[in-house]
């Protein structure tokens, strides 16, 4: 029936081919021209992540109020008085605006499993881990919104606030640099500037201390363990956490691949870690289930019997504990480390 | 209650139900206007409630002041505007339009393929659209084509590429058109899901969003996409509702069809690529909402029996109203996603149906 050869000659193909090129095509100029500017605050730079283009007339480290603050996305986010209402989109950010003591302002957070500080527990949740509730926080009438970068607010979601009106501002931190410069952000946009500052110089005090402190110790191979219930996952090579690790004094095993968490176990023998950190001992990962693990023994870590638990949530949450995760992270690492108890604050 | 009883009573609702069904045979009309009513009903409801709770006459002044300019004398805060205007009403609208363009779909490709398991996904459009979606979402910027976005757009692309590569394909074997086409469908399928499974390990954070997509919903429905989407969704459905009675000759096979003066492969390639365009269009605002293709035109062919000039327009209104129901019972259910409550309201009034039926169903 429909199995004989074609009576007349077709073109589409080619135009279904051409078709694609084009979409393609325009995607990648659009990719190379227009939006591809992420803004990276400069190392040291201390009063303000803003570059110097875009920066507000005021050179004081808290301006008044209206503003324009550059988020970690690159847009321009214009505050026009010092917010009253804010919804709070990353568990980070709750910690933050608590520290600054601007926490009975929060009208709406995220979901958090690990809550910090218990005083946010009673704060309506707005949205969870991946998705966000927009009529919820419209009914809210915030006049700020800080949500996370990196699809930790869904982008759409982002998107749909501001359509409808809303002040969105973005963090995200990918290294710790940003995570200085994130906190005095959200001071700068609640107008708490010179507190952002002043918290952020007591973390880098105490990064100071740590790095201090293990400056002449040999650096272990530390394999820092998130999860190892199904694949094995630690830090990615550029990571957050590979950086902690490193300036905690360890030299972090790392899963071969710029973003991508999951490990082989073949990787992690050739590694050979020396000591070996649970960041999944809240979920109940001991060290005597380690050793137990199939393939395992060969490592020096288990050998050697260097398995310890870490309070994972102060390690990897971009927040004012920061400090306080570096210090225990060092002393997971160097069990004998000679730190100041007040680490320089 | 004893057996006999239960047996009486049950033979007695039987023959009412028969008697129903004779009547919605004869008279479909009253059948569409009675379903056009319930979708109404259901689209007030939906704008009504929500998250957040607003007072219904609050919602009424906010809407004959955005519709007709009226000013009632009632006040309400900017919020309140926001949720009702820029919100629900087009997440409303959206969810009846997929549920209408996706029954469509699904009542079209069911006849055309001559099988009762076909979907509107079935010719591998919903791999197209979800690996156009993935391969937007690992592009790592944002770009917003004309509000419609870049996740939508290659939705929308891969969504008819699959199709017509999937044609194309099926046109060069040797078996006859449906047989070949539903197995190219499959295969290439299978292959556009092998690519959707490399991207999403290959997503990292993005991975979420890209299962978002695959579980579909309304929250991304705004006014500027809804209107992009609307205009395509009519158009293919028109093409598809102006050829009901060819898809009643194709039903008969392609041969009694061609007897019937159909131009088999013209009709197949043009009810083909409105069923596309249709479910095209709707994949790309929602994403994939699975069920509401499959079963509405069943429910919809065991109440009024299986012309196509029946089926065809109910199925709209019916499938509008199964997703404005489902997306309105996934919010107040704190957004869960809309297929789970379409299957869950949709397949027990299916085994219903079935149950109930009393002559052989054919399609």
């Amino acid at each position: 029936m429909d199995a004989s050869p074609h009576p007349r000659p077709r073109h589409h193909p080619r135009l279904g081919a051409l078709l694609a090129a084009i979409v393609l095509a325009v995607t990648a100029a659009g990719c190379g021209t227009t939006e591809s500017i992420r803004i990276t605050p400069q190392p040291g730079a201390t009063g303000s992540a803003l570059p110097p283009s875009t920066a507000t007339p005021e050179p004081s480290p808290s301006p008044a109020f209206p503003v324009t603050l550059v988020d970690d996305e690159g847009t321009e986010v214009d505050i026009p008085a010092e917010p009253e209402r804010i919804v709070s989109l990353t568990p980070a950010t709750t910690e933050i605006l608590f520290a600054l003591g601007v926490g009975d302002r929060i009208v709406g957070r995220v979901e958090d499993i690990t809550l910090f500080p218990p005083e946010a527990g009673p704060i309506p949740e707005v949205a969870g881990f991946g998705t966000v509730n927009i009529e919820a926080i419209v009914g809210l009438e915030p006049d700020l919104v800080i949500a996370g970068g990196n699809f930790f607010t869904p982008p759409d979601g982002i998107e749909r606030l501001r359509s409808v009106g809303l002040t969105v501002l973005v963090v995200y931190a990918a290294d710790v640099e940003t995570v200085f410069a994130d906190i005095e952000l959200t001071g700068r946009a609640v107008g708490r500037g010179d507190e952002a500052l002043a918290l952020a110089d007591a973390i880098r005090a105490e990064f100071d201390a740590v790095a201090a402190a293990t400056a002449d110790l040999a650096a272990p191979r530390v394999f820092y363990e998130l999860d190892a219930t199904g694949a094995i996952y630690g830090p990615a090579d550029e990571s957050f956490l590979a950086e902690m690790i490193a300036l905690a004094g360890g030299d972090p095993i790392t899963t071969g691949s710029p973003d991508a968490f999951e490990i082989p176990l073949e990787r992690l023998i050739e590694a050979d870690p020396e000591v070996i950190l649970l960041g999944d001992a809240a979920y109940g990962v001991t060290a005597e289930a380690v050793a137990a693990r199939a393939g395992w023994n060969v490592m020096t870590a288990v050998r050697d019997g260097a398995i310890r638990p870490t309070e994972d949530v102060i390690i990897t949450r971009p927040g004012p504990r920061l400090g306080e995760g570096l210090r225990s992270l060092a002393l997971a690492i160097h069990p004998d480390l000679d730190l100041p108890a007040e680490g320089g604050g | 209650m004893t057996a006999a009883s239960a047996g009486f009573g049950a033979s007695r609702a039987r023959t009412r139900r028969s008697l129903l069904r004779e009547g919605a045979r004869r008279h479909p009309r009253a059948l569409f206007g009675t379903a056009v009513v319930a979708l109404a009903v259901l689209a007030v409801l939906a704008v009504g409630f929500g998250t957040v709770s607003i007072a219904p006459e609050t919602t009424v002044a906010i809407v004959l002041h955005r519709l007709l300019g009226l000013d009632t004398g009632a006040t309400w805060s900017a919020a309140s505007e926001t949720i009702v205007w820029d919100l629900r009403i087009p997440r409303v609208l959206t969810a009846a339009m997929v549920g209408a363009a996706l029954a469509v779909a699904g009542a079209t490709f069911q006849g055309l393929l001559r099988n009762p398991l076909a979907d509107p996904y079935v010719l591998g459009t919903a791999s197209g659209a979800a690996l156009g979606a993935a391969v937007a979402l690992l592009i790592p910027v944002r770009i917003v084509v004309v509000e419609f976005g870049l996740v939508h757009a290659f939705a929308f692309v891969g969504a008819l590429l699959a199709i017509t590569v999937v044609y194309r394909l099926s046109r060069l074997s040797a078996w006859s058109g449906m047989t070949s086409l539903l197995l190219t469908g499959y295969a290439v399928g299978s292959l556009l899901a092998a690519g959707l499974a490399m991207a999403m390990y290959l997503s990292g954070a993005t991975l979420r969003q890209i299962f978002a997509f695959l579980l579909g919903g309304f929250e991304a429905a705004t006014w500027p996409r809804l209107a992009i989407a609307l205009p395509l969704v009519v158009v293919g459905t028109a093409v598809i509702l102006w050829r009901a009675r060819v898809l009643n000759g194709l039903m008969l096979g392609e041969e009694a069809a061609a007897h019937l003066g159909v131009d088999v492969r013209r009709e197949r390639a043009i009810l083909l690529a409105a069923g596309s365009l249709v479910t095209a269009a709707a994949v790309a605002v929602s994403g994939l909402i699975g069920f509401v293709g499959l079963v509405v035109p069943h429910v919809v062919r065991l109440v009024v029996g299986p012309s196509a000039r029946a089926v065809l327009p109910l199925s709209i209104v019916v499938g509008a109203c199964l997703l404005v129901l489902a997306d309105l019972g996934a919010r107040l259910l704190g957004d869960i996603p809309v297929g789970v409550v379409s299957a869950l309201v949709g397949a027990p009034f299916f085994l219903f149906l079935l149950r109930r039926a009393q002559s052989g169903y054919e399609l």
